[in-house]
């Protein structure tokens, strides 16, 4: 079990901390606000601390060490994809990402016939985004930085 | 005037125009539907394509894209917990919940009533009273958007579920997070930590696709593993739209109220429908005789929200129509298409060219009632969109947040920002620190800092900063609604305790 009223009250204690450090050198308009809300920051952090050493809020993170591990890997998954995305480029990191991300949520072993659907829905789903975002909206989406090398 | 409105509608009525506001309606839903894609960057994208069309036809294809993201806004906030647009916050409060009670086409469709009924009742207004409204409009100054702010931010209160100190502190930490980038006067640049793409803030959007939609999937899909978003499978069904309907009929107060705060919010420049859906959405579960219903999924919650930013809409059209000041994004899209087609805000649009203009507040008008009939019959569609497996929707929700986030401003610092807002919105889920708080303060954080600073200064020049943010006619009716509102959660308390002990004395003496 943890004190989540100890954990956010430390937390936006230090989150307060830093950020009057940073903005020390502002100039009075620029900083008039920001130091009101440190002030409430403070005052608040002060008393969720008291609360959670008198009535403190217990809660359980994770109900398992499953749960935590789907989770990390989720995470992971997500922050590799992003990694990814410049280097490799929108496209082929998305295709990768959308079926090992299918692949991985689902219950049955992995067999041939569930990667060729999540392939193939990837390809489906990933290119009819592609197509909405970067030909009809124009939105420059990432090229990725290997190919653009590659052929310069 | 009359004379004009029937014209209007005649145009509204030809064939041609009438396909093009179908067109403009279901296209403004697709923009308001995806996270990334608002009715900003709809009405930009296809005003060329008005070029060539005579003014009338090109103005109702744009009131038709703007009531349409108004309402396009709430599916992925009903269905998937993320606000299409940031106007949409307040539906996820009340929207999720419905869906996962499998209720998805009840809030489906009470977004598209209530958007439909806010739109009608704020053009209504619209097309009977825009010049005296307008003049009204320039009452508001810093003062006022400071005090509209602080009233904003009230709603904590209405939404807090567990400890008040917590999500007042959430509440504070998203006001800090408004104010990373430059600042509104004197021009600091702040909390970039060398990010030059930051010095334009936090994108809204970004925060919101991070904190309401990432830490679901990661719960839900990936921590829980639950094979469906919903537990209870969506059975859309024509009884379920009839049954909606008949009790929004049945809440007149509740539907006027959130139309008129959209209304008046919306037509105040600038302030736009993230603080007309939270305020009106707070002031909905302030005076329901069971405000205990709300956050665990209520229709009414729903249609607060959506009557109210959807009413925002029309009624930011007032100023840009009567003054040329546009009252919203969209608003000053709408104005480039009227200029490009020789039209100048002012009397000329309501005299001279007063057929043109009420063809497009027609258009309007119509394009409510498209929204409730393309809403009601999309709603058999969107709905069971919740009941595909977690393992196909959450990598490709997933992928439109990627999507959406970079989509903003195409900058990939974005699509880190959302993550990191995605894994700050898990945890603090996970400690009781509710992510909603933070949101609404980062979204009201804006005009709560440049109305205070603004009228720092102004009161200075003035003699007395105090008598200027505070003695004024709107000033003082907000503040005396901040401290009602603020002071209401201990009054509702000290009635219930009353109730409670009048029925046991009751039991006691029978």
């Amino acid at each position: 079990m943890i004190n989540s009223d100890l954990i956010v009250s430390i937390f936006c204690l230090l989150f307060g901390a830093v950020i009057y450090y940073v903005t020390r050198d502002l100039s009075y308009l620029g900083g008039v606000f920001i130091n009101y809300l440190l002030v409430v920051i403070g005052f608040l952090s002060v008393v969720v601390f008291i609360k959670g050493i008198v009535k403190p809020e217990k809660i359980v993170f994770f109900r398992d060490m499953a749960e935590r591990n789907s989770v990390v890997t989720g995470i992971v998954i997500l922050a590799i994809y992003l990694s990814f995305m410049p280097f490799a480029g929108f496209l082929p990191s998305s295709y990768v990402f959308y079926a090992v991300f299918n692949l991985y949520l689902g219950e049955e072993p992995l067999s041939r016939k569930n990667i060729i659907q999540s392939t193939l829905l990837s390809a489906v789903v990933v290119t009819v985004f592609y197509l909405i975002f970067y030909h009809l909206l124009q939105v420059p989406l990432p090229e990725g930085s290997w190919f653009e090398s590659d052929m310069g | 005037m009359f004379d004009s409105v029937f014209i209007g509608l005649e145009q509204v009525f030809q064939l041609q125009n009438l396909t093009f506001l179908f067109f403009g309606v279901f296209m403004g839903i697709i923009f308001g539907a995806l996270p990334g894609l608002t009715a900003t960057m709809g009405l930009a994208l296809l005003v060329p394509f008005t070029f060539t069309m005579a003014p009338s036809t090109g103005l109702i294809m744009l009131a038709g894209i703007y009531v349409g993201a108004m309402y396009g806004d709430s599916i992925p906030a009903i269905l998937i917990n993320t606000p299409g647009t940031p106007a949409a916050i307040a539906t996820t409060f009340d929207g999720f919940p419905l869906s996962q009670k499998g209720m998805a086409q009840h809030g489906l469709v009470a977004a598209a009533f209530s958007s439909s009924y806010g739109s009608l009742t704020a053009n209504v207004v619209l097309a009977l009273a825009a010049p005296p409204l307008a003049i009204a409009s320039l009452m508001f100054g810093p003062p006022e958007y400071f005090w509209l702010a602080i009233f904003g931010l009230t709603i904590i209160s209405t939404i807090s579920s567990g400890s008040i100190f917590k999500d007042l502190l959430a509440g504070t930490l998203g006001l800090m997070l408004s104010t990373i980038g430059m600042a509104p006067i004197g021009g600091d640049v702040r909390l970039t930590f060398g990010f030059t793409d930051l010095q334009g803030g936090v994108a809204l959007i970004v925060a919101l696709i991070g904190f309401f939609c990432l830490p679901e999937i990661l719960n839900s899909v990936i921590g829980q593993r639950k094979r469906t978003y919903t537990a209870v499978t969506v059975k859309p069904s024509f009884k379920v739209i009839r049954e909606v309907i008949v009790d929004l009929f049945k809440q007149p107060v509740l539907m006027l109220r959130s139309s008129a705060i959209g209304t008046v919010i919306g037509f105040a420049p600038g302030a736009g429908g993230n603080i007309a859906s939270m305020v009106s959405y707070n002031e909905a579960a302030r005076w329901d005789k069971h405000p205990e219903e709300f956050g665990k999924g209520t229709i009414k919650g729903v249609a607060a929200s959506e009557a109210a930013n959807s009413a925002m809409a029309p009624g930011s059209l007032i100023p840009l129509l009567t003054l040329g000041i546009p009252g919203s994004p969209p608003a000053a899209v709408i104005l480039g298409a009227l200029m490009l087609h020789g039209l100048r805000p002012g009397a000329e649009l309501f005299t001279t060219h007063a057929d043109i203009t009420f063809s497009f507040i027609m258009g309007l008008l119509v394009a409510a009632f498209l929204v409730t009939i393309i809403g009601s019959f999309g709603s058999f569609f969107f709905a069971r969109i919740i009941n595909i497996p977690s393992r196909f929707l959450a990598p490709g929700i997933l992928f439109m947040t990627v999507l959406g986030s970079y989509a903003i401003r195409n900058s990939m610092l974005d699509v880190w920002i959302m993550f990191v807002f995605g894994i700050i919105g898990y945890i603090s889920s996970k400690l009781k620190f509710h992510p909603a708080p933070i949101v609404l303060g980062l979204i009201l954080g804006p005009f709560a800092e440049e109305g205070l600073v603004q009228s720092m200064l102004a009161g200075k020049a003035s003699g007395s900063v105090v008598g200027y943010m505070v003695f004024r006619p709107i000033s003082l009716v907000l503040i005396s609604m901040c401290v009602l509102s603020a002071l209401w959660p201990v009054f509702a308390s000290w009635r219930a305790k009353k109730r409670q002990a009048l029925v046991v004395e009751g039991g006691a003496n029978d």
